[in-house]
């Protein structure tokens, strides 16, 4: 007898080998580890994907080998042929019968989590013409009496849409078109929406799965953002140290701490995206080195700047906005009896101070000469045009990582020119974000406060920027 | 919440002892902490302090701390003792000058306090020149060259300079409270045992009054109080001295029984300048240590990400279980035909109608007597009759995009009793003129390579 005492609904993702289920349920389910290839069979045991909360199973979603013999199972059903009310009965007895017969393993695989209560995801590929053979299989799963809806994958460049839509209106109350390599949230949610409506006590559970799942990606940003808060914070206030032992450094000696001291920061980056990748669940991911290098674009390379960073000019505006802020401070402070003049020093402070330090990362000192342990120290960042280029980059990375499909397997590819700054940075973030680089810059100590705000301002930009490629 | 906890605390999050759920647990049977994240850090670090090893990181550190201070604390207060002993000693020929001893309990404290409220408003920077400036500092830097390992595994601990200031600051206080005491202490002894004749003297013209009018107004805090404690006109001008010449004035000797009454106004102005507002100095110390405690805490590293771990639901949508791996047959099939005959004695179609089939057998030019179509919407008896049929060598079309499914490898073995040869023939769509691509024939090959079948050959 079938099983329907598990309260959360159950979706069984099924179909013909190869059309795209696994593709589907990575997808859905936010796991790049499902293996997915062209070769028919690499799915030989279902395999539940639950979504849960605090170990709360919602809904869970099943990934199904493909039919072998869908003839001979429905050529089995046939020979006991019942009426309606006792279809389920005969499948059922098909799965009783047949558990142990290794001609018939996929099908009992697939078969089981229907019995027990999952509602059908029957996958086509659109790309491919439709054909009889899959009449059988559609027929097998009518037998079982479960709510079913059909997906067609649309992940070729032919499309026989049309004809597979006539086709499984036939056999199916829904049908769907899905394209698990493009997915967003927006799609991810509308599917959900879907198959909420294959029962009616599936509504409100897929409904607060919808929730729970809206809340996961804001997790997943305020992850992200988080992570991207400690690198520029870290990165800024970075400082390395070496010794030497001669009277004076040599050049060699200070090659050699400024190359150490980019090592560390590219270090902290690589680390960074690492753990970004985590959060977006895409541990699998197939990332070459010099991807993470931006295909060769160095953090530290021209090209990157000119990409990410501000430019000279962009930087003086925002050193001097910034500085004439401080400076209105002060003639604030004196009720105007300064003449504004706070304001005006302030800015010229800020735009002179940002023109001579675009270039040069951090001054190289030469520290603890009368006391004899000499040594090099490299930092705290004072390149103002640093964490623009770092934010940039890895706020881009995290958009590239956030809409990348877990059903895709390729390697990412990295398209980007500096139109991208215009999509994430505006006078307003850039005179507040200026305020934090500064505060990083000063080696004072930051509080939980300052990095709480800043971090809101990097949640906001990331979401922006992810909302934005959705639409 | 202390330095202790919040060492403790560092120790964990460097090395978590938890796991993602079990914070989340703890997270859950701590609800009312959710709004208070420094409480709910402490609470967490009180409930696995015990899985950090013996003696823990705070207990260490803590022990250092009340070493150091202990011993610098006694130091500190014998120095006070021994400079009121100084300031106060009395061979009986000459008076003591109270205006040293007034400079030591009163304008000394007022100054060092002042730099130490510019210090309190600067913690946040790394380098305070104001904290590198205190003796606490420099003596506690001579006592760390002692060789200790305690002292080697606290250089090793990277404390924020906030808390490393206000640590320093609280430290200060209590040495600079303890001299005090040891000044208090020495002049009431002095007071006690000896006969001590107090005068004032000073190279600026101040007149007895302008002197009065200015004590008068450091007694302010206890002069309703204590009015004894606050020299007369009298007093003062009896016990103006000028060391010029060798002998005391004769005003000085008729009233050398009242010189003595100045330890009234000494203890009291050190008792409040040096000992009462160094204490409110203290407390104000202690309290902003407790901030920066608090505000360090939730900068710690993995502080943030604990305390989302606690109050965040953890949604999950992947699977538990870990999926076996599929590895792909990398044996290629060896019976393969590259050409086609001009004739067969049978062609068949996997899933592909007559009609197909004719056309297809035309496109290639093949002669063949007899067309049938097999498997897809053909029933199993309709197969059957089919293979009963079957002889010589079949050209067997199958649709190339399609996968090979059990259902036909079924076939093919039940075939291969019945001909002598059979060729699989994948073939693309209508819509690109039967064309297949080489991946999708790769997949046939696979599959048939399985089957180890003789009379099986593959088209490529």
């Amino acid at each position: 007898m079938s099983n329907h005492t598990h309260s959360h609904p159950k979706f069984a993702v099924v179909g013909h080998p190869n059309k795209g289920k696994s593709s589907i349920v990575s997808a859905l389910s936010m796991d790049d580890s499902v293996q997915i290839s062209d070769t028919p069979g690499t799915t030989t045991k279902k395999r539940s994907f639950p979504l849960s909360v605090d170990g709360k199973i919602v809904y869970e979603l099943f990934d199904t080998p493909g039919f072998q013999r869908a003839r001979r199972v429905l050529a089995w059903l046939e020979a006991h042929e019942v009426s309606a009310d006792k279809k389920q009965e005969v499948v059922q007895a098909f799965i009783d019968t047949h558990k142990e017969d290794e001609r018939f393993r996929d099908e009992i695989e697939l078969l089981e989590p229907i019995m027990n209560g999952a509602g059908i995801i029957y996958v086509v590929d659109a790309s491919k013409p439709y054909g009889k053979e899959y009449e059988a299989e559609m027929e097998v799963l009518r037998w079982t009496g479960q709510p079913s809806m059909a997906l067609i994958n649309k992940i070729g460049e032919s499309d026989y849409s049309k004809e597979w839509k006539k086709a499984l209106e036939q056999y199916f109350k829904m049908v769907r078109t899905f394209n698990p390599m493009q997915v967003d949230k927006a799609q991810h949610i509308s599917i959900l929406e879907s198959m909420a409506q294959l029962k009616e006590e599936w509504i409100a559970p897929v409904k607060s799965s919808i929730k729970l799942l809206e809340s996961y990606y804001d997790q997943m940003i305020d992850k992200s953002a988080y992570l991207i808060t400690r690198l520029v914070y870290e990165s800024l206030t970075f400082v390395d140290k070496l010794k030497f032992n001669t009277e004076e450094a040599s050049e060699e000696d200070r090659k050699k701490i400024e190359k150490n001291y980019k090592e560390k920061l590219r270090g902290f980056e690589k680390r960074t995206q690492e753990k970004i990748e985590h959060i977006w669940n895409h541990d699998h991911l197939e990332i070459e080195e010099n991807i993470l290098t931006f295909d060769g674009m160095d953090l530290f390379s021209e090209e990157t700047a000119s990409i990410f960073g501000l430019t000279r000019k962009e930087m003086m505006i925002t050193g001097i906005t910034s500085g004439a802020v401080t400076g209105a401070g002060i003639d604030l402070l004196f009720a105007g009896h300064t003449l504004l003049l706070g304001g005006a020093i302030g800015a010229v402070v800020g735009g002179v101070g940002a023109y001579f330090g675009f270039d040069e990362l951090s001054e190289i000192k030469v520290l603890g000469q009368n006391l004899g342990k000499r040594f090099l120290q490299m930092g705290p960042m004072e390149n103002r045009n640093f964490p623009y280029i770092l934010l940039g980059r890895n706020l881009y990375y995290t958009s590239v990582i956030s809409h990348k499909s877990h059903a895709k397997r390729e390697m990412i590819h990295i398209n980007m020119d500096s139109t991208f700054k215009d999509k994430w940075l505006d006078d307003d973030l850039k005179k507040s974000l200026e305020k934090y680089h500064k505060l990083f810059r000063s080696g004072k100590e930051v509080d939980a406060e300052a990095l709480k705000a800043y971090e809101a301002l990097i949640k906001e930009t990331l979401k922006k920027l992810i909302d934005s490629q959705e639409k | 919440m202390d330095l202790k906890s919040y060492l403790n605390l560092f120790a964990l999050l460097e090395n978590p002892p938890t796991t993602h759920e079990e914070n989340r647990a703890f997270g859950l049977s701590h609800q009312a902490l959710k709004q208070k994240p420094v409480k709910a850090l402490m609470a967490w670090e009180d409930s696995y302090v015990s899985t950090l090893p013996q003696p823990s990181l705070g207990e260490r550190f803590s022990s250092y701390l009340y070493g150091t201070t202990l011993i610098l604390g006694v130091l500190a207060f014998i120095l006070g003792v021994l400079s009121g002993l100084a300031l106060l000693s009395y061979s009986g020929h000459e008076p003591v000058n109270v205006i040293y001893f007034i400079a030591m309990v009163v304008f000394f404290p007022l100054l060092t306090m002042f730099l130490t409220l510019i210090a309190m408003m600067r913690t946040k920077r790394n380098r305070s020149l104001l904290v590198h400036i205190s003796p606490a500092f420099w003596m506690e830097k001579i006592f760390s060259l002692l060789p200790n390992q305690t002292q080697k595994d606290i250089k090793e601990l990277k404390i924020n300079p906030l808390l490393l200031n206000w640590i320093m600051i609280k430290r200060s206080q209590i040495l600079a409270l303890l001299f005090s005491l040891g000044l208090f202490i020495a002049l009431i002894s002095i007071v006690v045992t000896k006969d001590i004749a107090f005068a004032w003297s000073t190279t600026l013209h101040i007149t007895p009054e302008a002197f009065h009018a200015f004590l008068n107004t450091l007694a302010l805090p206890w002069r309703e109080l204590f009015p004894d404690a606050v020299p007369s006109i009298e007093l003062i001008k009896h016990s103006q001295y000028f060391r010029l010449g060798d002998s005391l004035s004769k005003t000085m000797i008729d009233n050398a029984s009242e010189l003595g009454e100045w330890w009234k106004f000494l203890a009291c102005a050190t008792f409040f300048y040096a000992i009462f507002l160094r204490f409110l100095l203290f407390l104000l110390a202690n309290f902003g240590l407790n901030r920066a405690i608090e505000k360090s805490t939730l900068t710690l590293p993995g502080a943030t990400k604990l305390l989302r771990e606690m109050n965040e639901p953890i949604i999950r949508t992947h699977a538990n279980n870990e999926e076996s791996v599929f590895v792909p047959s990398k044996e290629n099939y060896e019976q393969l035909v590259h050409t086609l005959d001009a004739s067969y004695d049978m062609v068949q179609g996997w899933a592909i109608g007559k009609e197909n089939l004719v056309v297809l057998n035309d496109s290639m030019q093949i002669i063949t007597p007899e067309f049938f179509e097999v498997g897809g919407s053909k029933s199993l008896e309709e197969d059957n009759e089919i293979l009963a049929k079957s002889h010589g060598e079949v050209l067997f079309f199958v649709k190339g995009w399609e996968p090979p499914t059990m259902d036909f490898i079924d076939y093919i073995k039940e075939l291969s009793l019945k001909v002598d040869k059979i060729i699989v023939v994948p073939v693309g769509t209508a819509k690109n003129n039967y064309k297949i691509d080489t991946s999708a024939v790769d997949v046939w090959d696979r599959k048939l390579s399985q089957l180890h079948e003789p009379k099986v050959w593959l088209k490529r």
